[in-house]
């Protein structure tokens, strides 16, 4: 997430229209593929090929102690993932999570990008710096972080816990508890990168248009509501499906908690965790693949919908 | 700017009670972000028997000391087999893969940005549709593909096929394609081919010399991402306890200590509790902060390229 900083300031700058369109030519693509070639051929090993290999594998047959021999299975695999019975349940978890993490993470990076783009001056900066910090402090800082904030013993926030009645971390970190302990640490880590892309988006809106709202008699509040709200609109699609893409991908966090709970959190929590055991617990390879084949082809219909339908990369290639 | 001026005439300078909301929301929720990071700071520099009498005040701030932490660090260093020293060797671990992949990074970018945004050839979208999918996509889909073709070429356990991999950077490949598109204008190719240069030299000779704060924003990206990766090292390192990077390392750590394995940590010279963990985590941080502070200006100077208005 953190790699998002500055890509929506600079999206928000079209780029010059091209002069003219020259027709393909020869020379001229030949260069191309020997610049490209370096990327092209890491695009083969780190995605492509993967890609292809886990397909075939997960055709395989899975070799038993029975029948070591492995061979073509069609689509066994598939059916021994999605007959599974922790299958189904991955997918209730993380949905479990995301109906509250979802909209609590849209409502709060809109509300506090509109805050901060309310706020001009060092006051505005500075918050926006502070709301970023965190989302530094990536996957296994901000997990032990969380490790403290979460034991009763010593957190500052203990008082919660015991509140509830809580006196240890195996008390606090329980299945029951794993979707609000997941919320309150994506939203912790996540909101701040994204108030800075919105805010961006924000700074890229003409201010012509704050000024003849202004002169219409629009107050703060109007401004946010009526004008900023609606133009930020595409932004927010963005990071709602990327937020989405996310969820199907947790996999630290629920994996570490575990490792903390001493097993009072299930095993295979999230569909990643299942994919993991199925390769490292199970040594099925032929299931693992088919589980990661699953999960791709859903990541990749959300971000078909981003590149194609959020309107911040189509817009580009229409400028051009 | 001239946005920040009409605010100030709309908003105007009195503290109306909407001011006064506004202001403090935006503390309080500053406040839930940066307390708990003090805290967790506080944490690395105690030690166990206050922690765990709950002494130290506020934060634990009271409690802060400088022997503290060379005795944590003690710990941490002390962990491994005869003798330790796997903690140093995971934060080296983890410099290698994160440098020489960022490097691949950016040498697979930057060419490749300029080609998709100045050249024209077939497949030019579809290389460009296919960076931009594989950019928002998160980055563990294709973990346990990797993990199967790394296991294909009997390389578990190595940290070369890591480094590769995290070469593959297409986000690096966008944000050079958004440089090159924004400050390289066409016309300047066409002239530059006039001027009977290759389409490999105009990259070189024209390109590159414009590209130095693109690079540090690819870079520094890279680095972070790379550093911070935690799923493909644990599929693809997890077998090699020395090749370990420091991500998955304090991991072991943490299964290491006696607040959630008694049994594993009796067996130990080191107790690693929680001030331990919260030390090793903050070092771990260190490098990260080097670079940002290093890319810093880039980084500003990279926000207010979109700034300019189109």
């Amino acid at each position: 997430m953190t790699t998002t900083l500055v890509k929506e300031e600079k999206r928000t700058a079209p780029p010059p229209r091209a002069a003219r369109r020259r027709a393909p030519h020869r020379v001229e693509a030949r260069g191309a593929l020997i610049l490209l070639s370096p990327y092209i051929l890491l695009f083969l090993v780190a995605a492509a090929i993967p890609i292809g290999y886990a397909f075939w594998i997960s055709l395989q047959k899975a070799p038993t102690l029975v029948n070591p021999q492995s061979g073509f299975g069609g689509l066994d695999s598939f059916v021994t993932v999605i007959s599974d019975y922790r299958f189904v349940d991955t997918f209730i978890n993380i949905f479990t999570v995301m109906i509250v993490w979802l909209p609590l993470m849209i409502i709060g990076i809109v509300g506090l990008a509109l805050l901060v783009h309310a706020s001009p001056g060092r006051f505005g900066g500075a918050m926006r710096f502070i709301y970023y910090v965190p989302g530094a402090l990536a996957g296994i800082a901000n997990f032990v972080l969380w490790v403290y904030l979460l034991n009763p013993s010593q957190s500052p926030i203990a008082f919660l816990w015991q509140g509830a009645g809580l006196d240890n971390l195996k008390e606090v970190v329980t299945t029951e508890n794993l979707p609000s302990i997941l919320t309150a640490m994506l939203f912790f880590q996540g909101v701040g990168t994204w108030i800075v892309i919105v805010n961006g988006g924000l700074n890229g809106i003409s201010d012509e248009i704050f000024e003849a709202a202004a002169l219409d008699g629009a107050n703060a509040w109007h401004m946010a509501w009526r004008v900023k709200l609606p133009l930020i609109r595409p932004w927010i699609g963005y990071a709602a499906l990327m937020n989405l893409a996310y969820g199907f991908q947790l996999f630290l966090e629920p994996y570490l908690l575990r490792q903390i709970s001493a097993g009072s959190v299930d095993a295979e929590w999230a569909p990643t965790q299942l994919g993991y055991a199925f390769a490292f617990t199970n040594r099925n390879f032929p299931a693992a693949a088919a589980m990661s084949i699953i999960l791709l082809v859903i990541t990749l219909a959300i971000g078909i919908v981003i590149v194609f339908r959020s309107g911040l990369f189509g817009e580009k290639e229409e400028r051009r | 700017m001239s946005a920040v001026e009409m605010h100030r005439v709309v908003g105007s300078r009195r503290w109306s009670a909407g001011r006064i909301a506004r202001v403090s929301v935006m503390l309080l929720v500053a406040a839930f972000f940066v307390i708990p990071i003090i805290g967790f700071i506080a944490m690395a520099f105690r030690n166990q028997e206050n922690v765990a009498a709950g002494s130290d005040g506020f934060l634990g701030l009271g409690g802060m000391s400088w022997e503290n932490a060379v005795y944590s660090w003690s710990q941490i260093v002390g962990f491994g087999p005869g003798g330790g020293g796997l903690f140093p060797r995971w934060i080296l671990n983890s410099l290698i893969v994160s440098v020489v992949g960022g490097v691949l990074g950016l040498v697979a970018a930057l060419p490749a940005g300029y080609a998709l945004a100045r050249l024209r050839f077939r497949l030019r979208k579809a290389w460009l549709f296919a960076t931009l999918l594989a950019m928002v996509m998160p980055n563990t889909v294709l973990v346990i593909p990797l993990f199967l073709e790394v296991n294909a070429i009997g390389a578990i356990g190595q940290l070369w096929p890591v480094a590769i991999i995290m070469g593959f950077f297409p986000f690096g490949v966008y944000l050079s394609y958004v440089h090159f598109m924004t400050t390289m204008p066409p016309e300047l190719v066409e002239a530059a081919r006039i001027d009977g240069l290759g389409e490999v030299a105009i990259f070189l000779q024209v390109g590159l010399p414009i590209s130095k704060q693109v690079t540090a924003l690819v870079a520094f990206f890279s680095f972070v991402a790379n550093w911070t990766n935690f799923f493909l090292p644990l599929a693809l390192l997890t077998s090699s306890q020395q090749n370990k990077t420091v991500s998955i390392g304090i991991q072991e750590l943490i299964g290491a200590s006696p607040l959630f394995n008694a049994t594993v940590a009796a067996g130990l010279d080191v107790k690693l509790y929680m001030p331990q963990l919260a030390l090793a985590t903050f070092i771990s941080m260190l490098p990260l902060l080097v670079v940002f502070l290093t890319a810093q200006r880039f980084l500003i100077r990279g926000q207010t390229v979109g700034a300019v208005k189109g």
